[in-house]
């Protein structure tokens, strides 16, 4: 168990999205106990005390950006709900606990919100996220959250600016000194094609630890793939994708084999991706600010409800479509395949980014990092003239977001 | 009431008379349904010898039963198995259970032995007992032919009757009570059928509510590749697993002395699909019709019975093993039962039987005849019998299933942490040591898999209970389980709670058997898996089990349960303190 606290503890700091010394994480085997800073590792222990579940992380997040929803929410909120589709459809919503709410009984009132929910935010203190039966599923719960908060309050921003006082500079400060430029910089590729199952199976590897590195994606979201004759190696469900060694499945074309029950919820619009383009490679990540842009619409009029599964329109964000579909089986696999042919890039909506190359993934990479500056540049033009002048908001919400397409 | 109807009907055999009763509201909510609420009722029974006349078999259904909850058109039967001598339910799926729900009862409890076969007839205005001379003696398919015209059946077959100790009830749609031989105490109490057409609908507390769960469960299951990915349940059922254990290197083979067989893929998903132009089938209600049948409607072999007629007996004959199925089914017998005894007997006499000789020991298994006599008692019994019991792979003469505990190493723990002995569903480690749902975890390793093991035991005990297929929970979640309950019966339940019920039943379950005299002598695995290692290869090493890593664990799992080392209550009056 301490091996899987010291793992998850350094994967917290290493994709930046706890402080150091903020981090504890309890388990509970035959016997309770918890490792990391006070008084986080204290009340984590608490908390796991009253769970039927084998581990608990309890830290604090590098941006306020979760106590700023909080702040944001109406008195009689008691819960963010996700915007995000990943995490709306496995999280539902994330209850928080506000600073004037605690009390001595905080551990128990935390638990019991865990009791129904993977993860709370408790203003002041931090994320706390639960795994029912691994320390891995913890983390996978944390991360979750912090993408989702992540997500809304970059939304939210979008529609009302900044509210209180400081508020402006903790966010430039966010801009300037957080978020790193993205590049694929010193990044080494194999050329493809990629013909043999060993040298696959490690640049899969490796591009996928180099996704993860460059932020392009939290939790264990993502999937990566590359044809090679009669099969796809794929990436597995709920497989990280910095740690993909053992991890991937040879999907046969031909369906002569179910060895791959175990693939990727996505094999499927993998493989109509292929077969439809003809492409050799496919990565899929989560970049934070292409899921944020994907859900800006300039609709209307529009009569549709769950935008994320049912919107029938190609929108366009610069020159990448923009679909909506379902997770796994639902309308993804449907949607991606006929607009990616060209691009070779895509975005779901609210989702994530597909992309493709012809032989190796140097191009599927860089077009990924590509889409994700491209969407980070257009945020922060389209934030600054709402914040500096608020007055044009209503107008310039959506300009970005053009409809070149009919529905598909 | 929401959810529930409130209401028992106790059949007493020897009397000849039904009655009606209510159950206490408290109960309800304490024990939901299902195997909960079945084990709730045998408080008193727990002690009586299996086929006791006044041993009762109950079938109870669940809070979910009745609604649109995917995958609740289910029932548990429970009573005390003559396999094992454990407290026994099993969960399956059909008309049945929707029907029961519909005649307005939660509990069905029958006792008594009938002075004369007779069959039972329920609806909304109670039961009535029934001739039933003309159907003693003869298969399934034609006690449910005659009864269909009455509602929905559930009947035992010729190994009910004659005391096959792992005769199975069977519902009329094919699904099984299988496993621990309640067919049996069903054939001792001279039922042959029980017919149920009941068509009232379930009242919602909180509808809305209840619809956007129904949306959200939905949805997972669509995100699940195991569910309805392209290679999942879905598409190719059950037998979708041939090809991963193969992979895996953990499909048990010659009774369990390999752990790979060649020519699997002759059986696997894909196989059958080609061969027999599998099609979708499956519970009533269910969304992702998991079964798969032929054009013509004979019901295809789910994992475990292929691999077992299968790998296990040496035999790749995709039809002879199809054909087994199929009596196995018209004859009212587990599957994995009957092909695990006759692997033990087959190692046991230096040769497993061919393909072409399969049927004819069925037979002779579900008729007491010839060998049929020795092997009608189980696996553990026969090999005692023959001097051999090192080749009875089960656990509380429990026949294991088709997944070697040498390569999921929680399995193993899980196998013999079972009430109800060497099954793989009471914890299901399968899903994340194999499938990775909901996470990954590692499968040689014993690491955390007590507390594990103990989690999903509790979890699973609440599904059986409510009752949900425990496939949907390779995608949905207690979460939202939980507000459909919630939605459904107007009583707030949480993921945390549930699992709290689940733990109650669990502990109920071992306090039941070890009345009975069950302890750690009892939770333990074959020496084969401790002394001989599995089929290592293709970079993927099986190694015997390691017997004092395994045994730190399963007392970890004693401590977590608050049992002592013996795997035994310290507390005389647990039961007691229970509602």
């Amino acid at each position: 168990m301490r091996d899987q606290i010291a793992r998850y503890s350094a994967k917290l700091l290493a994709d930046r999205s706890a402080i150091p010394g903020t981090i504890a994480i309890a388990v509970q085997d035959d016997l309770l106990f918890a490792v990391g800073g006070e008084p986080e590792a204290t009340l984590a222990e608490q908390i796991l005390g009253e769970l039927d579940a084998l581990a608990l992380v309890v830290a604090r997040p590098p941006l306020p950006f979760a106590d700023l929803l909080i702040r944001r929410s109406s008195p009689e909120s008691r819960q963010i709900v996700p915007n995000d589709t990943e995490n709306r459809t496995f999280l539902h919503d994330i209850p928080f606990i506000r600073a004037e709410e605690q009390d001595s009984n905080l551990a128990k009132r935390i638990a019991g919100l865990l009791g129904g929910r993977k993860g709370v935010i408790v203003e002041g203190v931090g994320l706390v996220a639960v795994g029912s039966i691994t320390v891995e599923q913890a983390y996978i719960n944390y991360s979750s959250v912090f993408h989702s908060t992540f997500v809304k309050y970059l939304q939210d921003l979008l529609d009302e600016g900044f509210l209180f006082p400081g508020e402006e500079e903790n966010f430039g400060a966010f801009r300037r000194e957080w978020l790193l430029p993205l590049t694929a910089d010193g990044l080494a590729f194999r050329s493809g094609p990629l013909e043999h199952r060993e040298g696959i199976l490690d640049e899969l590897a490796t591009v996928g630890r180099y996704t993860v590195e460059r932020g392009l994606v939290d939790s264990f979201f993502g999937n990566i793939s590359c044809r090679c004759g009669g099969l796809i190696y794929i990436s597995q469900t709920g497989a990280s994708l910095d740690a993909l060694p053992g991890c991937i499945d040879p999907v046969p074309f031909d369906n002569s084999s179910t060895t791959g029950i175990t693939a990727s919820s996505e094999l499927l619009a993998h493989r109509r991706i292929y077969e439809s383009s003809g492409v050799g490679t496919i990565l899929h990540g989560h970049p934070r600010f292409a899921v944020v842009m994907s859900m800006l619409c300039q609709e209307t009029e529009c009569r549709v409800d769950d935008c994320w599964k049912e919107c029938p329109k190609v929108r366009y964000l610069d020159d990448t479509p923009v679909v909506a579909g379902e997770i796994g089986a639902g309308g993804l696999a449907r949607k991606v395949p006929p607009v990616i042919a060209g691009p070779g890039k895509a975005i779901v909506f609210g989702h994530g980014v597909f992309t493709t190359g012809t032989e190796g993934f140097r191009e599927p990479l860089q077009r990924m990092i590509d889409v994700e500056n491209w969407c980070r540049d257009e945020y922060f033009r389209r934030l600054d003239r709402v914040t500096l002048h608020p007055a044009s908001k209503s107008v310039d919400k959506n300009a970005a977001v053009e409809v070149k397409r009919g529905s598909i | 009431m929401n959810g529930w109807s409130g209401r028992m009907l106790s059949v007493d055999l020897t009397a000849g008379i039904c009655t009606v009763d209510e159950i206490p509201e408290k109960l309800l909510h304490a024990y939901l349904g299902g195997r909960g609420l079945g084990v709730r009722f045998m408080r008193d029974s727990h002690r009586l010898h299996p086929f006791d006349p006044a041993m009762p078999l109950i079938f109870s259904v669940g809070p979910l039963c009745g609604t649109s909850a995917p995958t609740a058109a289910r029932l548990s039967v429970v009573s005390r198995s003559p396999l094992t001598g454990t407290i026994y339910d099993c969960s399956a799926g059909g008309k049945f259970a929707w029907r029961l729900k519909g005649a307005g009862y939660d509990l069905l409890r029958i006792a008594g032995i009938s002075p004369q076969p007779v069959t039972l007839v329920i609806g909304e205005s109670g039961g009535e007992l029934i001739p039933a001379d003309v159907l003693w003696g003869t298969t399934i398919p034609v006690t449910v032919a005659a009864l269909e015209g009455l509602g929905s059946v559930a009947a035992i077959g010729p190994a009910g009757e004659n005391g096959v100790l792992f005769a199975n009830i069977m519902m009329g749609e094919g699904n099984s009570v299988g496993r621990g031989g309640l067919g049996a105490v069903m054939g001792r109490k001279r039922l042959k059928a029980v017919v149920v057409n009941g068509s009232r609908n379930s009242i919602i507390a909180q509808r809305d509510r209840f619809q956007t769960a129904r949306t959200d469960v939905m949805r997972l299951l669509r995100a699940s590749p195991v569910i309805f990915g392209e290679l999942g349940l879905a598409e190719y059922g059950t037998p979708a697993l041939v090809d991963l254990m193969k992979q895996r290197r953990m499909a048990p083979t010659e009774n369990f002395s390999k752990t790979w067989f060649s020519d699997s893929h002759r059986y696997s998903g894909p196989a059958m699909r080609a061969e027999c132009a599998a099609v979708k089938d499956g519970c009533h209600g269910c969304p992702i019709q998991c079964k798969k049948s032929t054009p013509q409607g004979e019901h295809l072999p789910e994992y475990e019975t292929v691999s077992h007629f299968g790998a296990l007996n040496g035999i790749s004959d995709l039809q002879a093993i199809v054909k087994a199925n199929t009596l196995c089914n018209e004859l009212g017998m587990d599957t994995i039962s009957a092909a695990a005894t006759v692997a033990a007997w087959g190692e046991a006499r230096g040769r497993f039987p061919h393909a072409g000789e399969m049927s004819g020991i069925l037979e002779s298994i579900a008729h007491r005849r010839g060998e049929g006599e020795l092997l009608a008692q189980g696996s553990r019994r026969a090999t005692e019998i023959l001097g051999r019991p090192e080749l009875s792979m089960s656990i509380k003469s429990l026949e294991l299933p088709a997944y070697d505990p040498r390569g999921a190493y929680g399995m193993a723990l899980a196998y013999c942490t079972s009430g109800r002995g060497g099954c793989h569903l009471r914890a299901y480690p399968i899903s994340h040591e194999i499938l990775r749902k909901p996470v990954a975890t590692d499968r040689f390793s014993f690491s955390g898999k007590a507390r594990i093991i103990t989690i999903a035991e509790d979890t699973n005990a609440a599904v059986d209970s409510l009752v949900a297929c425990k496939f949907s929970f390779l995608g949905a979640s207690m979460e939202e389980y939980s507000e459909l309950l919630s939605a459904a019966t107007g009583v707030e339940y949480t993921p945390q709670g549930l699992k709290e019920i689940g733990k109650r039943i669990c502990l109920t379950e071992r306090f039941y058997n070890c009345a009975n005299g069950f302890d750690f002598r009892h939770d333990q695995l074959p020496d084969r898996f401790f002394t001989q290692p599995g089929s290592s290869g293709d970079g993927i090493e099986i190694p015997p089990l390691d017997r004092e890593r395994f045994d730190q664990e399963l007392q970890k799992y004693y401590r977590i349960r608050g049992l002592t080392p013996e795997g035994t209550f310290a507390d005389p009056g647990f039961l007691e303190q229970q509602p």
